[in-house]
Parts: C-alpha cells; structure tokens; sequence
C-alpha cells in the first residue's frame, strides 16, 4: 500500500503522528512515576520539575506505615476468585447461549454489563449483613463477578460461534455426554478465547471501587479503596499518593504489557467480528 | 441423568449464570424499585412509608436532577464523539507501516487498564492550578495559569479531556482491527477510477468500518454514562455541582443525604435510560447488518 | 494474614465445591457420581471478647491505636480499629447501622453532622445508665459539648474532640510588613490585602471553598456579622447581615486567595498554607499539629495563632464538639463496649492524648498546667478567648445536615466567583426552608 519516494515524506510524519501522540498518552504515566521518587519540597517547586533524587522513602512508608502487601494481598484474592468463578458459570452458558441461539438470555447477561452498579449498592449491603458476609471475600467475590461473568460471557460468546461443532458432534460419537464434550474437547481449544476475558475480567475486577467501598472492611479492603483513603486526616501528601498510585496499576499495566496481544483481541474481537 | 442432561444441555449450562444474574442483579434492581415508591432515611426505627410516585414527581421537579441529566449527556456525548474522531484518526495512522508497531500498540493499551481511582488522582495533581504541570506547561507558553478542575467553566471540559486520554485508544485499537480486516479489493477499484485518499476514505473505509464502529460507540456510551470513579476521584461532582453527573447526584443523594426513596427513583431513570440508550443503539446496529 | 488465610480456606473450599459439581457432569461414557469437598466454615471459636471501633482516619485515632496494648492487658478485651475518612465513615457506618449489622461496637461520630440524624434512626446504644451508674461522670465535661450528645436526658455519645475556630497566621510575614494580628474583620481584610503577593506565590488568605466543607468555617464569619443560620426555625440566610457575611467571606477568597479554592476542603487549604502560600488561615483549632509538626509544614516555626477576629456583631465564633463516642445499637457487646469508652474518656486519658494534641472536653484536663503544655501559646490563648462568646454549632442544627451544608454552600461557591450573592442566596433560601420543613 505504502509508496516509494514521494511516499518517504508522509511516512516519516505518520512515524511522528503517532509516536508523538503516543507520548502525548504515557506523560501522565511519566508524571506519576517521577512524583513518586519526589519528596513533597520537591514536588511543590514548579521550577525545577525533573529534578529527582531516587528516594524510596514514599514506597517505604506506604508499605510500612500503610500496610500495602495485606492490600495487594486482598486484591488478588477477590480479583481470581471472581475470575475462576466467573469462567466456571460463563463458560458454559456462554457456548449454550452460542450453540442453540439463546438469544434473549444474551440480552439478560448484555443488560449485566449495562447496569449501574450503584443501583445495588444499597440491596447488597442489606442482603449481605444479614447473611453476616460484609468484610469477607466471599461477599467481594460475588460482587465482582457481577463484572466478570457478564464480560466473559460476552466475550466468549462470538469465540465459541466461531469454533467447528463437527469436533463436538465427534466427541459425542465417541460416548461423550455434551458436558463432557465440553470439557473435554471443546474448551481446550478455546485457550486464546479464555485467556483473553480472564486477563481482562481480572483487570476489571482489580480496578472495580464502588463495590469494594460499600462491602469490603478492614480485613478485605481492596487497592482503590485503600489508595483513596490514603488522602487521610494529614496535608496532602502527593508523594505517597504518586507512590500509592503506581503500587496499583504497576499490576495490570504489566499484565497488559506481557499479554497485550489477548487484551487486544478481547477488546476487539466481539465488536470486530461480524 | 446423563441422558437427562444432555437433552436439557441449553438449561444446564445457563442456568447457574442466570440463577447468579438473577440474584444479584434482577433482585437488587426490584428492590431499588421498590424503595422508589417509598421514604425512607435508613432508619431502624421508622420504617419505609409508602408515598406512590411522590418521589418521581419531586424528582422531575428537581433542578439538580435536570442539571445532573444534562451533564451527563454533555459528558457521554462531548466524550465519545472526541474520542470517535481522534481514535478513527489514530488507527488510520497506526496502519501504516509503522516501525514498532507492536510495542506502540502494547503502549496505547496503558491507559484504558489503569486503575480509574489512581488515573483520577494522577490527574488532580497534574490540573493542581498551584503545582501542576499543566499551568506550568501554560506558563511557559506565556499563557496564564487556569483552575481546571476547580472552575465552574473547565471543570467539565477537564473531565472530558481526562476521559479522552483514558478511552480514544480503546477506539483506535477497535477500528484498527476493524481496518485490518477490510478487503483490499474495493480501493484497488478506487485507485484505478483515480480516486484521492480522501474520496477512498469516505466512500469505502467508513461505510465499510460503519459496524466495527457502532460496536465501538456503544460499548463506550455505555461506560460513559456510568462514568463514575474519575469523577469521585477528582471532584465528587464539584465544585458545587458543576460535575455532579446523574450516577454521582444518585450516590449524593443516597449514601450523604440518606433519601433512599428519591436515590432509588432517580436510579430507576438512570437505569431505564441507560438501558433504553443501549437498546436503541443494539437495534441501530441490527440495521446495519450486524448481530450481537 | 491470619483472618485472611481463613477467609482464602474458605474461598477455595467453595472451589472445590464448584470442581466437585462440575466433575460429576464431566465423566465419559459412565454416569458415576462423585461429589467432593464441602465447603470448610473455617470459623474459629472466639474466647476472648473482642470489641470493633469504626473511626475516622483522625489524629485521636492514631493517638489510640499506640495505646490499645494498655487497655487490652488491662481488661482481656481485643480491640479492633476501623478507620475511614469522615464522608466514607458517615456512609460506612449509616449503611452498616441501617442493615441492622450487630458489628458495630464503638463509633466514632460527628454530633452535629450525624448526630441527630443517627439517634433519630435509632442506631445507638442508650448510654444513660451507663453514665448514671457512675457518679458525677458528666460534671467534668464541658455542658455546651455534653449538650450536642443529648437528647433531652438521654445521653446518646460521649464528647471526644472539640474544636473552635482560630486565625493560623505568617508571624514572620507580619512582622515584616509591620503589621498587627489583626483583631478584627476589618483589620483581617485590610492585612490580607496587604500581604497579598501572587507574583511571589504568597495569597493574602486562604480558607475552605469547597461546597459543603466550606460551611462550618464560614459560620464564625457568619456569627460575627449578626447573622445565623435560621432564626426560630426559619431560614435566615437571605438577612441583611448574612449577605453581608457570604460577600465579606467570598470576596476575602476572591481577591486574596489563591487559585484553586471551590474544591478546598480544609487538606488542601492546610496544604496551601502550610507551603508558605498564605499570610492568614482560618480553620479549626484542631488541626494545629499540622501546622506546627516540622515533617509536615514548610513554616512550621513561623506560624501563629490568633482568637477569631471580632465583626462587627463582636467574636462570637464557633465552639463545638466535633468528634464523640457512641455504643451501636445492635451491640452484643455492650458492656465491653462501655468500658471501652469509659476508658478513653478517663481523665488520665484525655490529659494524654490532649497532651499529644487532641483537645478533649474535659474541664479539668483544660484548666490544669499540663493540659495545655503541648500547645502552643497563643494557641492555648485564643481557644480561652474564643470560649468566652462561643457559639456552640458550627453549622445548621437539623436532621439533614448534609443536604443543608450543600445548600448553604451554594451561596458561598457564589460569593467566592464574585456572582450575584443575593440571587443565590435567595435561591438557597427556599430550598434551605424546605428541608427545615421537611423535619417538622
């Protein structure tokens, strides 16, 4: 598609459109980072904004005084749990919903996704003290998945359409019920497929605040919660803040950088496809 | 058993899922609405009283709530139509032959699977009118400083523009693929009856991306209206209520004023617009010869 | 960790639970059915008592959790401490309260924020035969704070921190410019000009703007000009005198304060001050440690404390209670609970943790040498003057004391962007009357 010569000229400007814009996206990254080696003078001298001093001294305190490892700790608990729990119920109504054209429970798993989640907020937390579930993973766990099922459903869903029934049909003739088929046969190609909406329902499950703020206590608090609550009774310490703030995305920026590829193709597929 | 389950295989397998949607969603959601038809501030000792559609009818009547319902829109529409063009705009780039192209679409992913509450706070300090890099920036250019977030006027625009960097890569990866999926042959045809890139652009590109693109707005438009956790991160919906969305107004009015009669109706209109907005859209792009 | 392995125990018991019902589906060719795994309830006994204190991220909190071991030895009672930050903690706790969870214990309140709201939703403890059981308990507590926990003779909570309003200033910017700490309004506004220098990042003043948060430092503003939040129950926000104040109030932020100020809650204006970024400062006593602690304050042996400056009604600033203790109403452990309390509002107590920099609502605790040693002078100065014409809320005393702060702050917001204070307040007016009665 691309030229020659006269082309060169217009490939260099693409090459500096998107790199450019491509930096435009990372400075607040960038910012972030440097604010966190930044003690608070230096974070509050504006004439002198690139001047850093490798100092730990905020990651020490927030690991220290904050107790951020129980944080990270409470978000990987709830973040698998409400994955694993989301692939064993929306696997296999995903392919039920693909194979037999279940059309009007796909909308019911879309209309999932399309609520606002703060219309439960109130209803959860009554249903969930009365079952004495708040502040335990349990009650975390449930909640997300409300965010990852409905997700992987809907991701899964055009993967399992585009799968060959004719394996199915073949396992089936070997004596297989359909679960086992399942199981057996159908879900070990769909590696990609899971991949793909567990690494991104993870990550939605990890970003997720309003719910956590509402059901988790103090021995389930979550990242976001903790990270918002570090803007404390005290002045605003921005240098923590920066150092907080890259404890919980340094998680998923390097999920992202390491599985880039599925995240890609769990954004796009659903919508590409068709 | 076997037998049996093989032959109901369409219930056994949806059923947990929609036993599970059902419980925490569907219940949740009849609650809600029944709590909209009464008053109630949370008390043990009162009980929730009965008042028809009383809160409905306060609620039209509420200025704040008309406020809330405008901002909205004008955040969800100012957003992704900012996003639509730039994203389209950036995926046309990005599909040329790029050197790196693999790490620089790596890169693009950062933003949209940052963890809102930390974006949020990234950017208060960046908008800080006193510290922040972006007055900085504006001083020296010569410019004078701005309060961004904390202005009347700017703090909807600085919003946006937050959710722009957010979300205008999610877009362009979209379209992206959509473009790589395009088939060749109608711009060979194209060139031939010598048409210019933008001739090409218009007349076979964009019909052709129309599908991957109503996909890509919808999915948008519907965590647009939701938006809920940059906004609490940064203003909670100040300053006085210049920010203050539908969804926040709904936390407001629910969870620091405890009228959890008048935050279940207006949840309740939130969810049928949200829901109507989708569905409309789902519907537009049946149209367009797409299914779910 | 320990708790949380439990609770991990627990998860993966389920999982298996989940494999084990999946698995039964799963065999070839067979219909073997094997379950497995129950869910294990990994909950341990507990034998000793434990109590749960929801409290708010605050330096009395701080000051406690150091000294729980104390408590804990003495009595054989565990204490578990949950902190949050005082908008979340009001949600926290109304939520947890109104499911009518039994996991509350102690909680840490604002009398005149939530007080009312949450004694009339029935979500505390009666304390009154607790505190009737000890003789004279309360006569050492100031009656003005024991007041904002009371409901007629029922005693809902016990004063924990009060506070009042003073003037934070630049003594070495006073001083160089030559001018006096300011007495009154008017003297404030002539120095703030004065010291005003945004070509050097130094504002004349600085103080909240934020909506909400803005209200109770303004209403010392407000007492001072001769005005009042409403007058027998009606609102009295449009009067001449309170549109005097709103205009004095904004006009001070306007021209004299930094940028940035709506979304100022009293973090971000300590914040500007504590840089070095302002001459004066009004806001709560209580929160002078940040000022003067070294690790926090760029101008921490700069800064002086001055009573609130007289308007032209003369000083009548806010004194109030703004922390207390209450038992939640669904306590099973009510006793421990008590004796809890009864233990961090001893006198030893308070006279420690006031020594550390918690003014507490002790009479005797104020009046001894000790009680005030930590303080800084003219700190301890202006709190005794300013408690000589006090006034003993800091913000409308209703039942919705949310939606009315958001109201009022309305006009404030107005005032600060040099709109049209009379229409806005006008507009709060009615809306402010319509809450006021709705609680008829």
């Amino acid at each position: 598609m691309s030229g020659k010569k006269p082309k060169k000229l217009s490939a260099a400007l693409t090459h500096v459109g998107v790199y450019f814009a491509l930096f435009l996206f990372l400075l607040p990254f960038l910012w972030m980072v440097l604010a966190s080696f930044k003690t608070q003078v230096q974070i509050l001298n504006t004439s002198k904004i690139f001047e850093i001093t490798a100092n730990f001294n905020n990651y020490i305190s927030i690991f220290k005084e904050y107790s951020f490892l129980q944080f990270i700790w409470n978000s990987f608990v709830v973040g698998i749990g409400a994955t694993i729990f989301g692939l064993i119920l929306g696997l296999p109504a995903a392919y039920a919903i693909a194979k037999y054209k279940q059309q009007g429970l796909g909308l019911l798993i879309l209309v999932a996704r399309i609520v606002p989640g703060i219309s439960f907020l109130i209803p959860w937390f009554i249903i969930f003290s009365k079952l004495h579930l708040i502040d335990t993973y349990t009650s975390l766990i449930l909640s997300h998945m409300l965010v990852t099922m409905p997700f992987i459903i809907w991701v899964m869903i055009p993967f399992f359409e585009g799968l060959p029934h004719e394996l199915e049909e073949s396992a089936r003739v070997d004596g297989c019920s359909i679960p086992s088929a399942f199981v057996r046969v159908m879900l070990p190609i769909s590696g990609p497929g899971i991949v793909t909406s567990s690494i991104l329902a993870f990550i939605f499950s990890w970003n997720n605040f309003m719910f956590s703020l509402i059901l988790a206590g103090d021995n389930t608090k979550t990242l976001p919660i903790a990270v918002f609550n570090f803007i404390s009774y005290s002045d605003i310490n921005w240098g923590g803040l920066m150092a907080a703030s890259v404890t919980i995305t340094a998680p998923v920026l390097l999920l992202a950088l390491f599985a880039q590829r599925y995240i890609i193709a769990g954004l796009t597929g659903g919508s590409v496809k068709g | 058993m076997t037998n049996w389950i093989d032959r109901n295989i369409k219930w056994v397998f949806t059923m947990p899922a929609v036993i599970f949607v059902a419980l925490m969603m569907v219940m949740p959601v009849g609650y809600t609405f029944w709590l909209s038809f009464h008053d109630w501030n949370m008390s043990n000792v009162t009980p929730p009283l009965w008042v028809a559609f009383e809160n409905y009818k306060v609620l039209f009547h509420d200025e704040l709530f008309l406020k809330s319902l405008k901002l909205m829109f004008y955040f969800t529409i100012a957003s992704v139509a900012i996003e639509t063009v730039l994203g389209v705009g950036l995926a046309i780039l990005m599909n040329q032959n790029i050197v790196g192209k693999g790490i620089v679409k790596t890169l693009f992913l950062l933003p949209m699977v940052a963890t809102p509450v930390a974006v949020g706070l990234i950017w208060v300090l960046i908008y800080e009118p006193n510290i922040g890099i972006a007055n900085v920036f504006l001083q020296k250019l010569g410019l004078p400083g701005q309060e961004w977030l904390t202005s009347q006027n700017l703090v909807m625009p600085s919003l946006i523009f937050i959710d722009v960097w957010e979300w205008t890569p999610m877009i362009a990866l979209i379209v992206l693929a959509g473009l790589v999926s395009l088939p060749k042959d109608p711009y060979e045809a194209a060139m031939i009856d010598g048409a210019n890139t933008w001739q090409s652009f218009s007349k076979i590109t964009l019909p052709l991306l129309k599908p991957t693109l109503y996909s890509a707005i919808l999915l948008r438009m519907i965590d647009a209206l939701k938006t809920f956790d940059i906004i609490y991160a940064t203003t909670q919906g100040g300053p006085g209520t210049s920010s203050q969305t539908i969804n926040i107004y709904g936390y407001v009015l629910g969870f620091q004023y405890f009228k959890i009669g008048q935050a279940s109706a207006l949840l309740m209109v939130f969810f049928v617009i949200v829901l109507s907005i989708s569905i409309f859209t789902i519907l537009l792009r049946k149209r367009a010869g797409v299914n779910l | 960790m320990k708790k949380s392995f439990v609770g991990f125990k627990k998860a993966a018991g389920y999982l298996a639970l989940a494999v084990g019902i999946s698995s039964s589906l799963v065999g070839c060719s067979s219909g073997t059915n094997t379950s497995s795994g129950s869910g294990s309830t990994g909950k341990t006994e507990k034998k000793v008592e434990e109590i749960r204190v929801v409290a708010a991220n605050h330096p009395w909190t701080e000051s406690i959790k150091a000294l729980l071991p104390e408590f804990e030895k003495e009595t054989g009672i565990k204490v578990k401490v949950d902190s949050y930050f005082e908008d979340q903690l009001t949600q926290k706790t109304a939520v947890e309260f109104a499911s009518n969870s039994k996991n509350i214990d102690v909680v840490m309140f604002r009398p005149l924020q939530d007080g009312k709201m949450f004694h009339k939703s029935g979500y505390f403890a009666d304390m009154t035969d607790y505190v009737g059981k000890e003789k004279g308990y309360t006569d050492d507590f100031i009656p003005s704070s024991l007041g904002s926990v009371k409901d007629g003779e029922k005693v809902f909570g016990l004063p924990l921190v009060t506070e009042t309003e003073v003037l934070y200033y630049r003594k070495d910017l006073l001083e160089k410019a030559g001018i006096e700490v300011p007495k009154t309004l008017e003297e404030l506004e002539a120095a703030a000009k004065k010291l005003n220098d945004p070509a050097h990042g130094v504002s004349g003043f600085v103080a909240r703007g934020k909506r909400a948060a803005a209200v109770t430092q303004f209403s010392s503003f407000l007492y001072g000009f001769g005005g009042d939040f409403m007058k027998d129950g009606k609102s009295a926000i449009t009067a001449p005198e309170a549109i005097e104040a709103f205009n004095y109030y904004g006009n001070l932020l306007n021209k004299y304060g930094p940028k940035g100020t709506l979304n100022m809650s009293w973090p971000e204006a300590m914040a500007v001050f504590t840089q070095g970024k302002a001459a004066f400062y009004t806001d709560a006593s209580s929160l002078f440690t940040n000022a003067t602690d070294a690790s926090k304050s760029t101008v921490a042996d700069k800064v002086g404390f001055a009573p609130f400056p007289a308007g032209p009604n003369g000083t009548k600033p806010y004194v109030v209670t703004s922390w207390a203790l209450g038992i939640g109403a669904n306590s099973e452990k009510k006793d421990a609970a008590w004796k809890f309390i009864k233990w961090v509002e001893s006198k030893e107590m308070v006279a420690k943790l006031q020594a550390e920099g918690n003014p507490g609502a002790r009479i005797s605790v104020w009046n001894s040498p000790e009680g005030t040693a930590k303080f800084p002078k003219d700190l301890a100065a202006a709190i005794a003057e300013n408690g000589k014409s006090g006034t003993p809320y800091d913000r409308p005393v209703v039942i919705n004391v949310g939606n009315a702060r958001d109201t009022i702050g309305d006009v404030i917001l107005a005032a600060i962007e040099g709109k049209d204070v009379k229409a806005a307040a006008e507009k709060a007016d009615g809306e402010f009357q319509k809450i006021l009665d709705s609680e008829k």
